[in-house]
């Protein structure tokens, strides 16, 4: 116990930092689902696409890289983004709109399609080896109240919390911000409003989308490692995540993303680590029957 | 009624084509093929991984099956100028997939099988061989289970985990750890070697084991694993797992700030283990089989293998190919290839001249030496530290 | 009876003025009642055609994957709830005959009560907490319980842990005859395989049926009529469980091993992918569906790498150009043609 005391510091830092990925990826998940009530199975994949997209990036540009430092690397995310930005929106073309209005089996079927395509897809191009991340960031850790902090961790943090607050402000300031939040209430009124209904949608895969992506490169670049189902299970966590704060809902998506992670850090210093994931959808599971409108969800109702 | 009629003939019809084609097949009434014969090529069946996220050491053991095989067929064979011929089946390690591919060889005459990499996926094809009396000299899959049965038609040339968790001790008390701490990716093979080595940790005496965990697999965040580790006081860390998950571990706990020593077991001693864990890999450990780059005189084997395939011989390519020399060897001390002298002849096989040294066979099928040596990371790639003799 | 003979003759005005020739006998010959027992006398006289024992172990999987597919269907098919974790009640099925079977060294038919009353209480404790909610939720919840029940089984002692369970006794033995031979092994799966499919399709017409059917179709409208949608959707969710454990004990006896690798996600996913092309609700197209997953990677070995890629982006196909799978229920097309429409003129609402 009195280990488990002196490790709080450390188990709260490693769950808020893993919880901010969640949270970057969560966000896509809530974004859509606010919107067009679309579950984007698809979108953990996203995030491993990006990976990749980073990883073929940085394979091309080689040994200039390490001379330009942390500036290439987010401009290398920022071009990764983008890739995988309009990738969202081929997806949503292709696969989702064709089905807008047809029973929610078919539209979650074909999310789960999707998916599928989009892993043996990578794996098929890349080959299913892991690949070993070209470049990786380094650095030492300080101690922040008995807790290992690294630097790298620091500078990621930063990174996610800056493309949070630029994505609620997108939401909350800007005219297609509105038309987001005008469409989640409701699509048909919108339309009838005058509002590109389309073009918002394909606005906000590619913004989600986006947001993966930039994930999947901070990860390969911190953990070093890539594969092609990288983005399964932490798609799971992120839609977890989106469910604890409440989801279509921005900032319930974020806290719900470092809540998870907190509770998974606690949980599996708890009862040990191999049950990690089972506590996790524990939790989902616990909220879904209890609270389903989440920490910050106001009260949904089934579409018809 | 109509429907009924032509129900009747649609009937007919199936059951005259299905009698029909069943005369010249080898269906019930066409009766058994697939005889052993004493002529013709000789056929080895090998399942290894080929699809799934183990393809890459399936294809590394293919290769190195595929080249003993022209090795012997390019010397004239075996058996009065029989040659050999592989055929691979795909076990995907999977229990369903691995058994059809064990029905698969059985069916196509295979003689003896090669194969087996994944413990959990070759489990259930003992049997199946077994009753189509098939020997089998498995290469790397090395749980303790496959031998527990005791079939006598099932041989490991890959050192089991209860030797691998003895050459583990000798290493820790020659190197005078004090704390260890064990950590396996919750698979079969990982979990047994974690419980032997515990196990003899303890009988021993003269060190402790500070934490036993398991981690899940697939994931990138192992900053749990780690605290308990740096929580645990240990001054060598032995991960049991497989590379990809290994790396991780590694990096992040040098990240973290460990300064202990490291060791890994032959799931993580591949090379790839540094292109995941970065430069935290250096200096890390492994119990392992001899790899070829350790032997000398495997110079000449390395070159070979790079021109037939274009890509460096991995961990168990050798023991692959020592599997289809011996196979070769037991056929011609028996002198045929039926079931029970090639059994009879692997057990008599004594000091056979193989990558991880003189093999003979323990009562119970298993390597008599299990030829276990430490490796250490330099550079990027695995290198002898100490041969343990 | 009546029910049937009515959505039948809707069938042939919609429909009847399309269809000719070929095509016509074709779709005559799939909607003959006697399709099924053409199936199983191709199914009893298979391994007269080829009898090696790959072939028999392959046909074994595929019987015992069509159960699998016709439990799911009753779940996704009839009732209209997505199940992601479906796999978890195989695995509950093998497990409990695999440690029943293996402790007590009973053969694995004796196994029957037990795997039963374990799948009903899986189906209770999955179902109970989750029928309530919206139905998308219902999917990944499942998902998350077919993961759990997946690294329970990893982490347990009483399951083998990673190793999971090996050496599981025959699956009957009397006087001499051992069930365990392949070829009498197979011919019992093909006869328990037929009488499940039967059963199912039976429920599917039964007054449950048809309720579960009314709830696929409008759950709103279904309560209202006086339904009680979730003891129905429970019921539907039980039955599924039931099927998956009867798969689960032939599972296990067939493969005499289970390890929690068995169970993984992409086995569930597969049984849907069954179920959705075959035509959900359609038992004949989900039996055809089921055969075509289990044995066109038999049969397209070289393309193993591209197998869940094509699986992937067939599933992608199917719901964009047909919705109700390759091979839907009779009757159902008149509503759906409805709902594309609406489909196509919210869609073409939106691009003005």
């Amino acid at each position: 116990m009195a280990q488990f005391i002196s490790d709080i510091p450390q188990v709260f830092w490693d769950g808020l930092f893993v919880g901010s990925f969640y949270a970057l990826i969560a966000l896509g998940y809530s974004m859509v689902y606010g919107i067009i009530k679309l579950l984007n199975f698809a979108h953990g994949d996203i995030y491993m696409v990006g990976a990749f997209i980073g990883y073929t990036i940085l394979t091309a540009i080689g040994g200039t890289f390490h001379m330009l430092g942390l500036f290439a690397l987010i401009i290398v995310m920022m071009i990764s983004m983008l890739i995988t930005g309009v990738i969202g929106v081929v997806v949503e073309k292709l696969a989702y709109q064709p089905l807008r209005g047809a029973p929610r089996l078919a539209v979650l079927i074909t999310a789960v399609g999707a998916s599928f395509a989009l892993e043996y897809g990578v794996a098929a191009i890349a080959s299913p080896n892991p690949r070993g991340f070209p470049v990786r960031l380094d650095g030492d850790f300080v101690l922040v109240l008995g807790a290992r902090v690294t630097i790298p961790q620091i500078i990621l943090m930063l990174i996610a919390g800056a493309l949070m607050i630029a994505l609620d402000t997108y939401i909350r300031r800007t005219s297609t911000g509105r038309a987001m939040r005008a469409i989640s209430l409701d699509m048909k009124g919108s339309l009838l409003m005058g509002v590109k209904v389309n073009a918002v949608i394909s606005r906000t895969f590619f913004i989600g989308s986006a947001l993966a992506g930039a994930a999947g490169v901070m990860a390969g670049a911190y953990y070093g490692k890539i594969d092609f189902l990288m983005g399964f299970i932490i798609g799971l966590k992120a839609f977890t995540a989106a469910v604890i704060g409440g989801i279509g809902n921005i900032r319930g998506a974020m806290l719900g993303g470092l809540v998870l992670g907190l509770v998974e850090s606690f949980g599996s210093e708890l009862v040990g680590g191999q049950w990690r994931d089972a506590f996790a959808f524990a939790v989902l599971i616990l909220f879904l029957t209890l609270r389903p409108t989440g920490i910050l969800g106001e009260r949904v109702t089934e579409r018809v | 009624m109509n429907s009924r009629k032509r129900t009747l003939g649609m009937l007919g019809v199936a059951t005259a084509v299905l009698l029909a084609t069943s005369a010249c097949s080898g269906g019930l009434l066409g009766g058994g093929g697939g005889d052993k014969t004493d002529s013709g090529p000789i056929i080895i069946g090998m399942i290894v991984p080929t699809s799934g996220s183990s393809a890459p050491t399936g294809a590394s053991m293919a290769n190195g099956a595929k080249m003993a095989v022209d090795e012997i067929n390019k010397a004239g064979g075996i058996l009065d100028g029989r040659k050999l011929e592989l055929q691979i089946a795909d076990g995907a390690c999977d229990a369903q997939q691995a058994v059809a591919s064990a029905n698969k060889l059985v069916s196509s005459g295979v003689v003896i099988s090669v194969g087996g990499y994944c413990s959990g996926a070759t489990l259930p094809t003992l049997p199946i061989f077994d009753k189509a009396g098939i020997p089998m000299i498995i290469p790397a899959a090395n749980s303790q289970d496959l031998v527990k049965e005791g079939l006598k038609s099932v041989f490991l040339i890959n050192g089991t985990g209860l030797q691998q968790s003895t050459a583990a001790l000798t290493f820790i008390k020659k190197q005078g750890y004090k704390a260890v701490a064990l950590v396996d990716d919750n698979t079969s093979y990982s979990v047994d070697i974690t419980t032997e080595t515990k196990k003899q940790i303890e009988a021993d005496g003269t060190s402790k084991v500070v934490l036993k965990t398991s981690v899940n697999a697939g994931e990138s965040d192992y900053s749990s694993a780690v605290r308990d580790i740096m929580g645990s006081g240990a001054d060598l860390l032995y991960w049991t797992g497989y590379y990809q998950e290994g790396g991780l571990i590694i990096d992040q706990l040098r990240k973290a700030g460990y300064t202990g020593d490291i060791m890994v077991a032959d799931g993580s001693a591949d090379p790839t283990l540094a292109t995941i864990a970065g430069p935290a890999a250096e200096g890390v450990y492994a119990t392992m089989t001899p790899t070829p780059n350790t032997i000398k005189g495997a110079e000449g084997w390395i070159a070979d293998y790079k021109a037939a395939f274009g890509d460096d011989p991995k961990p168990y390519s050798t023991q692959s190919y020592d599997a289809v020399r011996l196979a070769a060897a037991a056929f011609t001390a028996a002198g045929n290839t039926k079931t029970d002298d090639v059994i009879k002849a692997l057990e008599g096989i004594k000091d056979f001249d193989a990558f991880s040294g003189p093999l003979s066979f323990t009562p119970e099928h298993t390597l008599a030496n299990g030829g276990f040596v430490i490796l250490v990371m330099k550079d990027g790639d695995f290198q002898l530290f100490d041969n343990l003799q | 009876m009546t029910i049937d003979n009515s959505t039948e003759s809707i069938h042939t005005v919609e429909g009847g003025g399309k269809k000719r020739g070929a095509a016509a006998w074709i779709s005559s010959v799939f909607e003959n009642k006697y399709i099924g027992l053409v199936a199983l006398a191709i199914a009893l006289l298979m391994p007269f055609l080829i009898a090696t024992p790959y072939a028999i172990n392959i046909m074994t999987t595929a019987a015992i994957f069509v159960v699998l597919a016709a439990g799911l269907n009753i779940v996704v098919g009839y009732c209209g709830l997505l199940d992601l974790g479906y796999i978890a009640f195989l695995a509950v099925g093998a497990y409990t005959a695999g440690i029943i079977a293996k402790a007590f060294e009973l053969p694995v038919l004796f196994t029957l009560p037990a795997v039963v009353i374990m799948c009903i209480l899986a189906g209770l404790i999955i179902g109970a907490p989750t029928l309530r909610l919206r139905s998308d939720y219902l999917a990944i919840v499942t998902l998350g319980f077919g993961e759990i029940t997946r690294i329970t089984a990893n982490n347990l002692t009483i399951t083998g842990g990673p190793s999971g369970i090996y050496n599981i006794p025959g699956f009957l033995s009397i006087g001499g005859i051992d069930f365990q031979n392949p070829i009498i092994f197979y011919y019992l799966t093909v006869l328990i395989v037929a009488g499940l499919v039967l059963a199912a399709a039976r429920l599917g017409k039964s007054r449950l049926g048809r309720a579960w059917k009314f709830v696929k179709e409008d759950e709103d409208a279904a309560e209202a009529m006086g339904i009680h949608t979730y003891k129905v959707k429970l019921l539907a969710y039980i039955f599924g469980a039931v099927w998956g454990g009867f798969g689960g004990m032939l599972f296990a006896s067939h493969l005499t091993a289970i390890s929690p690798m068995s169970f993984v996600f992409l086995q569930s996913a597969l049984v849907l992918m069954a179920v959705v092309l075959g035509g959900m609700g359609n038992m004949k197209g989900v039996v055809l569906g089921a055969l075509a997953i289990s044995l066109l990677p038999e049969l397209l070995r070289d393309f193993a790498a591209y197998r869940y890629l094509l699986f992937g982006l067939l599933l992608v196909v199917v719901m964009v150009f047909r919705p109700q799978g390759l091979w839907p229920p009779r009757g159902a097309e008149a509503e759906r043609t409805k709902a594309q429409r609406e489909a196509a003129a919210f869609a073409n609402g939106l691009k003005k």
